[in-house]
């Protein structure tokens, strides 16, 4: 959703997206471990440093190369991306980390569900339904619409557009985080985590459409039960192939995703 | 002392020079227009007058003050307000929801449901359709939405770029009608247009730009009547 959001509103490919990712969920470890805080509770100082990070991330790296060419944007982002990598490696290592924390299971019939993930499929459809309300029905939403839409326009409405960019990609920024911290609950992780989730993201916003907050959860539901159905039919390690060939089938067929705009 | 001084300015885009010295003078609650044929400088001395392009040298002043180098978002927060070439709307988003964009500024907003009243009442075309997409517009439609779109900012003074621009003479007919009737309420307006003719005769004063200078100025009504131009531009 995160990379959607940032993809579709600025045109930017954030590569940063997936180290992003392994920080909010260190960010929910240390919360964790440290305070002992639960880790939903959690999640709000994660989404906030999230916030603050991306707006950090767009004014030093991204806002210099937003009208440049993509190759520029990809550039800035990947040096984040290596940065980020960089130091957590340095500081955190990459063996694997994980959250010792359980919310119980739920039987559903003959299926059993982890709490955890439960919380965290409810927690991604709140953000999601939030950050549609936000988009449609708030006065900066419709700003960060307005400036995707039409950048020079807005700004002659007097919107000022850097903010609205470094507020998107603040957005873009918590929704990884966010995510991450969800992750993190249920699976073990190290720094370099993300990367896979990143990949994830992209099938993800271009399977819905991009910039759509519905198109992305729809599109996360449809990998979510490639995911599960494929392994009864085939060896798991077909998972990512069959992913992508949809992927690539879908850019062919309908390059603005299923739920894009017809253009 | 004129609502807007523009004084001598140069600009253009990297090394190419297009305004050599320009001067202007909008007085408050005249419609005045600035008119030239293809690539003399309008839509450059439009964009530097709202600080999309920065003046090279020159000085603009706006009710006193100088503004010259304000960028472009704090210019409609003054009430300069700009409807751009080729119209500019948020395609993906509705037309109620384009005309809140218009609103943006700080003056605007608690005039919004006086001013949403004032443009619906002006083009009830809009107000029907309220809730479709901009985009899906005739083109026609889509300048009315962005001339509307341009008075929910509540303009001081209201720039028009080429409002007749690829549309029908009858549509263009009834949309300076519409100008017409903001300039009985009082509004200050620039238009800026090719269609030289139409426009000198909505206007009260005229300006004529070719290749960066203003080459001439006057009461409307006496350019139209005036020999060069009318041999030069209006092939009469």
């Amino acid at each position: 959703m995160g990379m959607t959001l940032i993809w579709g509103v600025m045109n930017v490919i954030n590569l940063s997206h997936g180290p992003i990712i392994a920080l909010g969920m260190f960010g929910t470890f240390f919360i964790f471990t440290r305070t002992g805080l639960n880790p939903y509770v959690g999640l709000i100082p994660v989404a906030i440093l999230g916030l603050l990070l991306g707006v950090l991330i767009y004014v030093v790296a991204v806002h210099r190369v937003i009208n440049a060419p993509h190759l520029s944007s990809l550039l800035a982002t990947f040096s984040v991306n290596m940065i980020i990598i960089g130091l957590g490696t340095a500081a955190l290592t990459t063996s694997p980390y994980n959250v010792d924390f359980a919310a119980g299971s739920f039987k559903l019939g003959s299926v059993t569900l982890l709490g955890t993930r439960l919380i965290a499929a409810l927690v991604a459809m709140l953000f999601t339904g939030g950050l549609y309300l936000f988009l449609y029905r708030t006065r900066p939403g419709k700003y960060i619409r307005a400036v995707a839409n039409n950048r020079a326009a807005a700004e002659l409405m007097g919107i000022p557009s850097t903010r609205i960019l470094a507020l998107s990609f603040g957005l873009g920024t918590m929704l990884a985080a966010v995510s991450g911290a969800l992750i993190a609950t249920f699976f073990p992780f190290s720094i370099l985590a993300g990367a896979s989730y990143e990949l994830k993201s992209f099938v993800i916003g271009v399977l819905g459409g991009l910039g759509n907050p519905i198109g992305a959860l729809f599109g996360g539901l449809v990998l979510g039960i490639l995911e599960g159905i494929i392994p009864a039919f085939m060896e798991s390690s077909w998972v990512p192939v069959i992913e992508f060939g949809l992927f690539v089938v879908i850019l062919l067929v309908r390059p603005s995703g299923l739920f894009g705009a017809k253009r | 002392m004129a609502l807007l001084e523009v004084k001598e300015i140069t600009s253009g885009y990297g090394e190419v020079q297009i305004l050599w010295g320009s001067s202007m003078y909008l007085e408050k609650g005249k419609l005045t227009c600035l008119v030239g044929g293809n690539g003399v400088g309008k839509t450059t001395l439009l964009r530097t007058i709202m600080g999309l392009l920065q003046p090279w040298s020159g000085t603009i002043n706006f009710d006193g003050k100088d503004v010259s180098k304000l960028p472009a978002y704090t210019k409609a927060e003054m009430g300069l307000v700009l409807v751009p070439e080729g119209r500019q709307l948020f395609t993906d988003m509705t037309i109620y929801e384009n005309l809140e964009m218009g609103a943006s500024n700080q003056r605007a907003r608690p005039k919004f449901a006086h001013n949403l009243e004032r443009v619906y009442e002006m083009f009830p075309r809009l107000k029907e359709r309220s809730a479709q997409k901009a985009g899906t517009l005739s083109g026609g439609e889509q300048q009315m939405l962005a001339v509307a779109r341009g008075i929910m900012a509540d303009p001081t003074i209201l720039f028009i770029d080429e409002l007749s621009l690829g549309l029908a003479p009858v549509l263009v007919l009834a949309l300076f009608d519409s100008l017409k009737q903001l300039r009985e309420q009082g509004m200050t307006i620039l238009l800026v247009e090719q269609n030289i003719q139409l426009a000198l005769a909505i206007s009260d004063y005229g300006y004529v730009i070719v290749e960066g200078r203003i080459e001439l100025e006057g009461e409307a009504r006496k350019l139209i009547k005036d020999k060069h131009i009318r041999e030069a531009y209006l092939g009469l």
